[in-house]
């Protein structure tokens, strides 16, 4: 143990390691705690009756149902798309495939309401297909409406199919060549090598992924709050019932949710270990991306190849489309009939327009910054003290990353309304410091695991060289560690930005109007009809989002 | 015994790149065929398209009389064992050796007797519920080797099987899996980089170069008598001189006019050569001698190096007449910065002549070959 602390001399010292207990056990523990207590009625002598009510209520039953349903078709839909996608991408070669392998993968750093947004200009109906279709079929009204759970499948679907794509193409990379060979030679047909090899070594791959798909899809709030209309799942019941002054019933809700997300975290950390186990077997080369012989299965290959990247990516395009067409200009026909900047213009000259994007981004930017260095902190004080301190603090900065958005909404919600100072409570609802704290919590599982995986990389003779040469534990850090760090830092900075820029599900709950973010403003603006505006803000975060995600990719490639 | 397979006219390219000019080899029926070569030699494209993973340009390979080319791996009824093995992650021990016999229509209790037997052939009894990472690197082998015999393959293949070995395990699993191939009676090609392990385990060494076979045969006719300064260079410690073919098989060192500056020596010739014609000497260690400084027959020359070597001690002999060699000889024969004269040893391998043109490849120690031919 004194090993991992040796590095810029003596012993670790435990107190700011308690310390840092403190302040994550006050960020992320302590809220969701005080939401637990609150539900079971604790500070009143305590009372089982709102969970007695919650047992009683049919709606209630039905939106846990209808979460768990939702979360395991999207899982299936989401591997349906993400898998094939995987291996045309990693087992052939067409023209393009670097870029669009690039491109298809994007949907993962947007923020949930961008593609929702997306979807509907798309597929809502006064969306593009919608009217092409209509116009086609000569109908009176539009072919379907974009609404229940089949709109939220789709949308979940087409976002959580980048968890498949991106594991299983890693994992087909990882895949060693000689073990189909292998099987191959021991007289295995395709099939067999396919089914009896490639897929249970494939297995840690998509089991990662599926409970990824599953926990970000029992957490999605964008897309049942924009199409489900009276389909509630937990997280828009959650909301609904907040909104509706039933605060005791939001609690309990939330806390079962909260409940079902660690169980998945539990689930994923477990599943982790098994994997490692079986990767640890695993030695050899890459196999050669085939060169597919035929002409046929190459045009195929690129044809499948291009043809999914461009549905996948339409939504996308169309936000941007949407973005040029001036308001109240086009009503009936197929295309747009007018094009200009007016939109842009607009956001730029409007204080009013303009100000949702100041907010969200200072909100973002001090949301980052203590994020960054609060997850630094963690992760060094982490390695240092192996063992059940160091584990107790990679704990803390994952679990916001587990909980959904809307428990993390009402807990904070439920703890910062109070001025209790002596308890840890203090009123910041209402406050400008509402939601940067929120963004902050839920950004630390992204600095912290990067700042962690960038530590682990580092090598540590690198700071035990600094502190042969006379170098300080402080001179260590701002000379060497940081400086090496940058990279991994600046990726999961980016990431954290982005998201905190785009996030909706925990605004929803905490905002004041001073404070609107970019997120409510598009909601405001799509009841207004102003899509143009909306599809403005959308591209905006879209830019940013990419941007981002690029540098994320970069790093993750490059480490 | 018979021919198993032939190879006839191999060709392969990789992206215009040529790895197999026309290769033609036979292996015999029982016997371990070793493809030996240096990196981009091309051997472990010959062993890929044998096991059919590479498909030849042109070419054909036949399986006692039939054309195999066209086969997939899987119809080939070949056994391979991969350079990092390629054990099923997922699978246990017991269940990789049995991979193989689960699509020939086996019962389960003969299925399980074979996997028992393989893994008793291999030292490995009882090891069949296993995990494959809980074992270490030999037993790994070990296994790939089982698992790779265990469907009763025509032919055995084996890519480069020890390089993923430590260094002190090689030698030992090098013996024990030739004793086991050797049990089952199997052929076997053998693909390595490593001449010792060439010669040990090899009934015959076919050594490979830019995609051509330069030689094949058995160990000791490619390190007395090889065809090529490259083959000579890379099955062994050779130094080279330039030399005139004179008469009655002797080639002339130097000018053997002037005492210790030339010398006539006994030698072979790789080909006919005309006397008077320039060629290239081969000299062994083992067949040079140090002797007394200006003896008769001898070239003179000072001692640069000397290494110790236990039975033997190699000199490196700088000689007056420009170019250095490499002469094995007793620990007590010279002194570093001596005055030697050096001479063919009666009964080593004799001198051996190639006709000029065939450049010899550049003076390096045979370690540094190795390391270079490493994969």
């Amino acid at each position: 143990m004194s090993r991992g602390g040796s590095g810029a001399g003596g012993r670790p010292r435990r107190l700011p390691a308690f310390a840092l207990v403190a302040v994550l056990s006050w960020l992320v523990g302590y809220p969701l705690l005080i939401t637990l207590l609150e539900a079971l009625g604790i500070p009143g002598g305590g009372t089982l009756q709102h969970w007695a009510e919650f047992v009683r209520r049919p709606d209630e039953w039905l939106a846990l149902w209808r979460s768990l349903w939702i979360s395991l078709a999207s899982v299936v839909l989401a591997a349906a798309i993400g898998v094939p996608l995987a291996f045309i991408f990693e087992r052939t070669d067409f023209p393009g495939r670097r870029l669009l392998g690039a491109l298809v993968a994007l949907p993962v750093a947007l923020p949930p309401l961008v593609g929702v947004i997306a979807f509907l200009f798309l597929y809502g109906e006064s969306g593009f297909v919608t009217r092409g279709l209509q116009a086609l079929l000569g109908l009176h009204e539009a072919p379907w409406r974009l609404h229940g759970a089949g709109a939220i499948l789709l949308v979940h679907a087409y976002s959580m199919y980048v968890y498949f794509y991106l594991f299983v193409r890693a994992g087909l990379a990882r895949l060693d060549a000689s073990m189909s060979e292998a099987a191959q030679i021991l007289g295995a047909g395709r099939g067999r090598t396919f089914w009896r090899v490639t897929v249970p070594l494939l297995g840690p791959a998509l089991g990662g992924a599926a409970l990824l798909a599953f926990m970000t899809s029992l957490a999605s709030f964008s897309a049942p709050y924009i199409f489900g209309g009276g389909f509630r799942v937990m997280t828009t019941q959650i909301v609904a019932s907040k909104l509706n002054g039933q605060v005791a019933m939001a609690q309990v809700e939330t806390v079962t949710l909260a409940v079902l997300a660690l169980a998945g975290l539990w689930a994923l950390l477990r599943f982790d270990r098994g994997r490692i186990a079986v990767v640890g077997g695993v030695r050899g080369l890459a196999p050669a991306r085939r060169r597919l012989a035929s002409r046929w299965a190459r045009w195929g290959a690129g044809a499948a190849g291009w043809g999914l990247a461009l549905v996948l990516l339409l939504p996308h395009l169309t936000l941007v489309v949407i973005s040029f067409v001036p308001r109240a200009t086009w009503t009936v026909e197929l295309v747009p009939p007018a094009w200009d900047l007016s939109n842009y213009r607009e956001l730029l000259t409007t204080p009013e327009r303009l100000r949702p994007v100041l907010n969200s981004l200072w909100m973002a930017a001090a949301a980052t910054a203590a994020a960054v260095a609060l997850g630094l902190a963690t992760a060094r004080a982490s390695l240092a003290h192996r063992g059940r301190l160091g584990r107790l603090l990679e704990m803390l900065v994952a679990v916001p990353w587990a909980v959904p958005g809307t428990v993390f909404a009402i807990s904070l919600a439920t703890a910062f309304s109070v001025d209790a100072p002596l308890a840890g409570r203090f009123v910041l609802v209402g406050t400008p410091w509402i939601l940067p704290l929120a963004y902050l919590v839920r950004s630390l599982p992204l600095t912290g695991r990067g700042a962690l995986a960038g530590l682990r990389q580092l090598d540590r003779s690198l700071e035990e060289a600094a502190a042969s040469l006379g170098a300080g534990r402080w001179r260590t850090l701002v000379r060497v560690t940081v400086p090496m760090l940058r990279p991994a830092l600046a990726a999961a900075a980016s990431l954290a930005f982005i998201t905190a820029m785009g996030d909706f599900v925990t605004s929803i709950v905490l905002y004041t109007y001073d404070t609107r973010p970019i997120s409510i403003e598009i909601l405001s603006s799509l009841r207004l009809q102003d899509t143009g505006i909306a599809a403005v803000y959308g591209v905006l975060l879209m830019v940013l989002s990419a941007a981002a995600f690029l540098l994320w990719g970069r790093e993750e490639r490059a480490g | 015994m018979g021919t198993l397979l032939s190879i006839r006219e191999l060709t392969k390219s990789f992206g215009g790149q040529v790895v197999l000019a026309g290769v033609s080899l036979d292996v015999e029926e029982g016997e371990i065929l070793v493809l030996l070569g240096p990196s981009g030699s091309g051997k472990t494209t010959l062993l890929r398209s044998i096991a059919g993973f590479e498909r030849p340009d042109s070419g054909d390979l036949l399986l006692e009389g039939e054309e195999i080319a066209d086969l997939a791996p899987a119809q080939r009824k070949f056994g391979m064992v991969f350079q990092h093995f390629a054990l099923f992650p997922h699978l246990s021990v017991g269940r990789n050796v049995s991979f193989g016999l689960e699509t020939r229509g086996l019962r389960s209790e003969e299925r399980d007797e074979r996997v028992r037997e393989m893994l008793a052939l291999v030292d490995l009894a009882g090891f069949e519920d296993r995990r494959v990472d809980e074992i270490s690197g030999g037993q790994q082998q070990r296994v790939a080797v089982a698992r790779a015999l265990a469907p009763r393959p025509r032919l055995l293949l084996l890519d480069e099987p020890l390089s993923n070995l430590d260094p002190e395990l090689r030698e030992r699993t090098r013996r024990e899996l030739k004793a086991a191939i050797r049990r089952v009676g199997i052929s076997a090609v053998w693909v390595t980089h490593e001449q010792q392990e060439a010669f040990d385990v090899g009934d015959r060494v076919a050594v490979l170069s830019a995609g051509r076979l330069d030689q094949v045969g058995p160990p000791e006719e490619l390190y007395l008598r090889p065809t090529s300064p490259f083959v000579a260079r890379f099955v062994g410690r050779a130094s080279f001189l330039p030399a005139v073919w004179g008469e009655a098989s002797t080639a002339v060192v130097g000018d053997e006019r002037f005492i210790g500056c030339g010398a006539s020596w006994p030698a072979d010739a790789a080909e006919a050569v005309d006397s008077g014609t320039a060629v290239t000497l081969l000299l062994r260690p083992e067949g040079l001698r140090l002797v007394p400084p200006e003896s008769d027959g001898s070239l003179q020359g000072t001692v640069a190096e000397r290494r110790y070597a236990g039975e033997i001690t190699y000199y490196r002999v700088v000689l007056d007449v420009g170019p250095e060699v490499v002469v094995a000889d007793a620990v007590t024969a010279a002194t570093e910065g001596g005055k030697v004269g050096v001479a063919p040893r009666l009964g080593g391998p004799k001198p051996r002549a190639f006709r000029d043109g065939e450049r010899p490849p550049p003076q390096e120690g045979l370690a540094e070959v190795v390391e270079e031919a490493d994969e």
